[in-house]
């Protein structure tokens, strides 16, 4: 089979787990939904594997396949069809997205095994893997978009999954929004490609766009500036970021899933799959860099005051992503890809620690009531201690070597760029301190009485509640189940968490400076045509990097320790003394009050308007009271004839408008 | 060149109803179901014509043309091609499940109500295959006969204010129009010494001065803009759409909407192509204020029912900001897009009418809430439905707001900018009402249930028919790219300064 043929197979698989799962939900018993959701994502990896063996053997320059299933609208000088690309760069994405979507199957199958949507929840799973996969495999704009527009749609329907849940559903309804001016940003775009270029495929508009435009030319800057637009909704960066933090309104495995390790990273994707357009506007790419620079920063400031452990690693997830979006937006592709890789396993690992800790806690996300996990939950500590070494880009793990990489050669291109450098270097010692203060104070401290009631071998079972409101809910469909999982007693989930804590650790080693460059070198034909497709640090810049970003990295964790573990009760009082710096933390730098009065209530205001203002007055009132009232001078006469029968008058109207025409057209005649 | 075969399409129904009527006794109690068969033959017909359409020509298709009162030139003179015979198959497919729908439940004087709705499908089906403009105004004008009726006579709250006002507006809009339609034919034929006609394919070749084009052109306008309706004509619709049942709403906005629609198409942009491009920027203004008031209008509703009315408000603004971008990828989008409205709304329609059954009658989202919860097929459709109608990537809708704004990036950039708001909008109201209908708290009076059979033969296939369209928007554009290029061809070589088109004979399918 060719490498096509294993990418159709590739989509294949979800999209029919997808509808097996939602077609026969009421057949499929007990865990069966979730076994066959993970099976078909297992197959579709699997397939990826067969994908990426085809393409090693063939030579380097032909490693670009495109295949196409039928026209999908093309008509009036427009043509796209149902085609797809299959490049080195699709084929990393899609094992990426399909391996760690495979291991997320897994933990869900036992994670959610209690709640009353199991099917759908597979199923609304399934279809965010197949979606997310069109979006990488897709060979044209047009369909990019439908990828880009079902992962939103995937992702809100598991934001709101609980979708008995205010807080759930206005979370939901935020990142759809969010999501779809994205999507409009990418229609602009494509447009002004399309017209100047006449392709919507790759190649073509990017053999076209280097005939079309010269460098910067204005028209491919805001071109490459909507591309963003789509790119930064999806990625959550500033300012189109607020939803993020929100969606983590939904199942712990969505949050690892969707919002870390995949979705979030198609904003990476897209500006990496654009390259040739962002390298013909470097004035567009700055613009990318800097917005990148400014969201890893803000987020990893909100992330150190965050009581919420999911929201935590959400900030944590936004300023990661930052680092991506500002090595692909200095060109260094392989930097930032390696660096999407390597974060999409540790912050699923994460995420999945921290599902277990909240089933410890019977669902209460608040570090202000966790601590003293360590030894009731040995095995969630170990994994979630080597994530949070992995973010904390420790010496050897795999964040170091890509987050170094990225910075290095950020500061390799000088000038302006340095700065731009040293704020990541600055922001990496903020990640540092925070992922430890969560390990800190989940694991350490003094116990917790769910932790406690752990080590007996019970399990902390509260009422049902809504944790952000604390609304009194049942456990029926559209609220979470009753029951509460912990990786320590489910296989499942121990299972998909180990082979993620060993790929968060010895996944750094494909990239080590001067020894192995394997990532790189399998992605070169996708970035042939890149004018820095030979421009590196030199190897000793490089481990000069490594050496300060380790020691950063040692110096945050140290902090950390020193503040929780040694002096506790000293952040408290950190806390008092910079109280306006803390609100201004807390309140998330006024990111979601400034959108609120920019755009949400003056469109609700129009509408109130218009409800109450226009449509009474203008509409209703004037031209309709206008003109009945002329009607109803003239049917005063008539109403002696018109006998109150509402046949009669329809009669009389159609025989007087039949009269009108008539003397009109003998009088003209 | 003489066939029978689009009387057959149009007449069916009505005949089917004229038996159903004088059926005696019992039997008559299976009128309805008489009805049924009549609409869906048509149904089965335009199906067969669309698999039959030679796409590649712009030319008429099955036409007939006969003198039908010659002293006024005019004739009874039928034909389709791949945008009307589209037009055609929307509106024998909604009429098809919005009858089945009417005969699942029970009416007063149910065959009367079923004679209205059969003649009304005749008169709808006529305007979308007249070729002479007077025939078209005949059968636009009889449109309002049954729907007055359906709406006066069984229509639910305040339904006389309602029926007033719908019958006022159209009324005007229809009299203008006909004013115009005389005007047009007497003048052109003035104009090119000629003998009286009103055949379309005359009037295209009789080539109007820009001065009279104006105005002729401000008369049919009003009445197309009225139809469908578009800010600021629409004060009939939130009354009109509280009263009609349900059955009757799906046709007033999936198909009724349409022939405004379809007039610009048919009639004007061709016939009158210097006044199309003159009134091009005020008519742009029109559309993209419809978009941007009828969506702030739509998510401020509580009705359902005016939530989808005000949507239709901001589609119907983008189909006509297709058309009048005056671009051919805009034209191809208005009618796919018109296609898919049609499909979408009559499905949201239908969907109304299961949620107030689950709420004890009420169609108030305050009432609402939580409905999914028992009724997951239900939640399963109705979201198909919702993503389509907010045109997300993927469906049938979203290619063809593409088209529609790609159309009117290329002619007037600043219109498609503003205009898409609009579809970051669409995603606010429809969300919102999915939510407030299916999600949140479980409303007082909500008693949440699966779609039953019936419901389910109702709204099921409908959502199919999206699905597939979806899935292969192609089947539409194909068929109907040539005959809508052919429609805007003239209009847009003057938009963009080149040589008039001189309206050729195949563009028009003059016949003998």
């Amino acid at each position: 089979m060719s490498a096509t043929t294993y990418a159709w197979l590739v989509l294949a698989f979800p999209l029919a787990g997808t509808l097996v799962i939602a077609l026969g939900w009421r057949v499929l018993f007990g865990r069966l939904a979730g076994w066959l959701g993970s099976f078909a994502i297992l197959l579709s990896f699997a397939a990826g594997v067969g994908a990426l063996l085809e393409l090693l053997a063939l030579p380097e320059e032909e490693r670009s396949l495109t295949a196409s299933a039928f026209d999908y609208a093309s008509t009036a000088g427009l043509d796209a069809d149902l085609g797809i690309l299959v490049d080195p760069l699709s084929v990393f994405m899609v094992l990426v997205v399909s391996g760690v979507s495979f291991l997320i199957h897994l933990y869900s199958v036992a994670y959610i095994a209690s709640d009353g949507g199991y099917a759908r929840f597979f199923s609304y799973l399934n279809f965010f893997v197949f979606s997310m996969l069109l979006l990488v495999l897709a060979g044209n704009f047009v369909l990019l978009i439908v990828g880009w527009a079902f992962v939103g749609a995937a992702s809100y329907l598991l934001i709101s999954f609980w979708y008995r849940r205010m807080t759930a559903t206005a979370a939901g309804i935020k990142a759809f929004v969010i999501n779809v001016v994205g999507d409009v940003g990418l229609v602009l775009a494509t447009f002004l490609l399309f017209q100047a270029t006449g392709a919507l495929d790759y190649a073509g508009v990017f053999t076209g766009a280097e005939e079309a435009f010269a460098e910067n030319d204005g028209t491919l800057v805001a071109a490459c500036l909507l591309l963003l637009v789509g790119a930064f909704a999806k990625s959550a960066q500033i300012p189109l970021h607020t939803w993020l933090p929100d969606a983590m309104e939904g199942p712990t495995p969505v949050s690892a899933l969707i919002h870390a390790a995949t979705m979030v990273t198609a904003g990476v994707y897209l500006i990496a799959r654009t390259h040739p357009l962002f390298e013909l506007a470097p004035a567009a790419a700055d613009v990318a860099a800097i917005i990148g620079t400014l969201t890893l920063v803000m987020a990893a400031t909100i992330a150190l005051v965050v009581t919420d452990l999911k929201r935590v690693i959400a900030y944590s997830t936004m300023s990661q992503i930052g680092y991506m979006v500002l090595g692909v937006s200095v060109f260094a592709y392989g930097a930032g890809l390696f660096h999407l890789m390597t974060h999409a396993f540790f912050k699923a690992l994460l995420f999945m620690g921290a599902g277990s800790v909240i089933g410890a806690m019977g669902g209460e996300q608040s570090l202000d009531r966790m601590g003293g996990f360590r030894k009731a939950m040995p095995f969630t500590f170990a994994t979630f201690t080597l994530g949070a070494l992995a973010l904390a880009g420790a010496p050897l793990l795999s964040g170091f070597f890509s987050k170094d990489e990225i910075l290095a050669f950020t500061i390799d291109r000088g000038g302006g760029y340095v700065i731009l450098g040293v704020v990541g270097y600055v922001a990496a010692l903020i990640t540092a301190f925070y992922a430890f203060r969560m390990v800190f104070r989940v694991f350490f401290g003094k116990a917790a009485p769910e932790a406690a009631e752990l080590a007996r071998g019970g399990i902390h079972h509260a009422d049902p509640q809504n944790p952000a409101t604390g609304e009194v809910e049942d456990s029926d469909v559209g609220f979470p189940g009753p029951e509460h999982h912990v990786a320590e007693r489910s296989a499942p989930m121990a299972a998909a968490m180990a082979p993620l804590a060993l790929l968060s650790v010895v996944a750094g080693l494909v990239a080590i400076p001067g020894v192995t460059d394997t990532l790189e070198h399998f992605l070169e034909p996708t970035f042939a045509d890149s004018r820095f497709i030979d421009v590196h640090p030199s190897e000793s810049a490089e481990y000069i990097g490594l050496a300060v970003g380790g020691a950063i990295g040692l110096l945050g964790i140290a902090i950390a320790y020193v503040l929780y573990m040694r002096r506790p009760g000293v952040t408290l009082a950190l806390r008092d003394r910079l109280r306006p710096v803390h609100s201004f933390l807390a309140r998330k730098w006024y990111f979601d009050e400034l959108l609120d009065a920019l755009f949400v209530r003056p469109a609700a205001g129009f509408g109130r308007f218009g409800r109450t203002v226009v449509e009474s007055a203008l509409v209703q009132g004037l031209l309709v009271g206008g003109a009945s009232g002329a009607v109803r001078a003239g049917t005063s006469f008539a109403r002696t004839i018109q006998s109150g029968y509402l046949r009669a008058y329809a009669l009389l109207l159609f025989v007087g408008v039949s009269g009108l025409a008539l003397y009109f057209l003998i009088a003209s005649a | 060149m003489l066939t029978i075969h689009l009387s057959i399409v149009i007449f069916l129904p009505l005949a089917a109803a004229l038996l159903a009527a004088v059926l005696p006794g019992r039997a008559g109690r299976a009128g309805r179901w008489l009805v049924l068969a009549g609409t869906a033959g048509s149904l089965a017909y335009a199906v067969a014509m669309i698999a039959d359409l030679d796409a590649s020509s712009a030319g008429l298709q099955y036409v007939t043309d006969i003198a039908w009162i010659s002293e006024l030139g005019i004739r009874y003179s039928l034909g389709v091609d791949g945008l009307s015979l589209f037009m055609v198959a929307l509106t024998t497919l909604l009429w098809f499940f919005a009858t089945l729908a009417a005969c699942l439940r029970e009416w007063e004087h149910p065959r009367l109500f079923f004679f209205q709705l059969a003649l009304a499908e005749t008169a709808v089906l006529g305007v979308f295959c007249a070729q002479d403009l007077a025939l078209f105004v005949l059968f636009f004008d009889l449109t309002l006969v049954p729907f007055y009726f359906l709406v006066g006579a069984w229509g639910e709250r305040d339904r006389v204010r309602a029926t007033t006002k719908l019958i006022i507006y159209t009324l005007v809009g229809s009299l203008l129009m006909l004013a115009g339609a005389v005007a047009l034919g007497v003048l052109a034929a003035q104009e090119s010494g000629g003998e009286l006609s009103f055949a379309l394919a005359d009037l295209t070749e009789r080539t109007l001065p820009e001065g009279t084009q104006q105005w002729i052109f401000v008369l049919f306008a009003a009445a197309f803009l009225v139809k469908m309706p578009a800010f600021p004509l629409h004060g009939w619709m939130p009354d009109a759409y509280r009263a009609a049942p349900i059955p009757v709403l799906i046709l007033l906005s999936a198909v009724l909407s349409k022939l405004g629609a379809y007039g610009f198409l048919r009639v004007v942009l061709p016939i009158l192509p210097d006044a199309s491009l003159h009134f091009q920027e005020i008519v742009l203004v029109i559309a993209v204020v419809s978009i941007l008031y009828g969506s702030a209008l739509a998510f401020s509703q509580d009705e359902a029912r005016l939530v989808v009315g005000y949507s239709s408000v901001a589609q119907l603004g983008f189909i006509t900001l297709g058309i009048f971008s005056l671009d051919d990828l805009g034209a191809q989008g208005a009618v796919l897009q018109m296609v898919n409205h049609a499909l979408v709304v009559g499905a949201l329609f239908l969907v109304i009418g299961v949620l107030a059954r689950r709420t004890g009658g009420s169609e108030s989202l305050a009432q609402m809430g939580g409905i999914a919860m028992r009724a997951p097929v239900l939640a399963a459709l109705f979201l198909v439905v919702g993503f389509a109608t907010l045109a997300m990537p993927g469906t049938a809708n979203f290619i063809g707001e593409l088209l529609i704004l790609f159309g009117a990036f290329e002619s007037k950039l600043v219109f498609g900018i503003v205009a898409s708001a609009g579809v970051a909008l669409a995603a606010v109201y429809m969300i919102r009402f999915y939510q407030r209908a299916m999600h949140n708290r479980i409303g007082e009076r909500v008693a949440s249930r699966d779609l039953g059979v019936r419901e389910l033969a109702v709204v099921a296939p409908l959502v199919l028919v999206i699905v597939a369209l979806s899935v292969y928007p192609q089947l539409v554009l194909e068929r109907t790219e040539a005959a809508t290029v052919a429609k805007v061809e003239r209009a847009q070589s003057l938009a963009r300064g080149e040589p008039p088109a001189a309206p050729t004979a195949a563009a028009e399918g003059a016949s003998p």
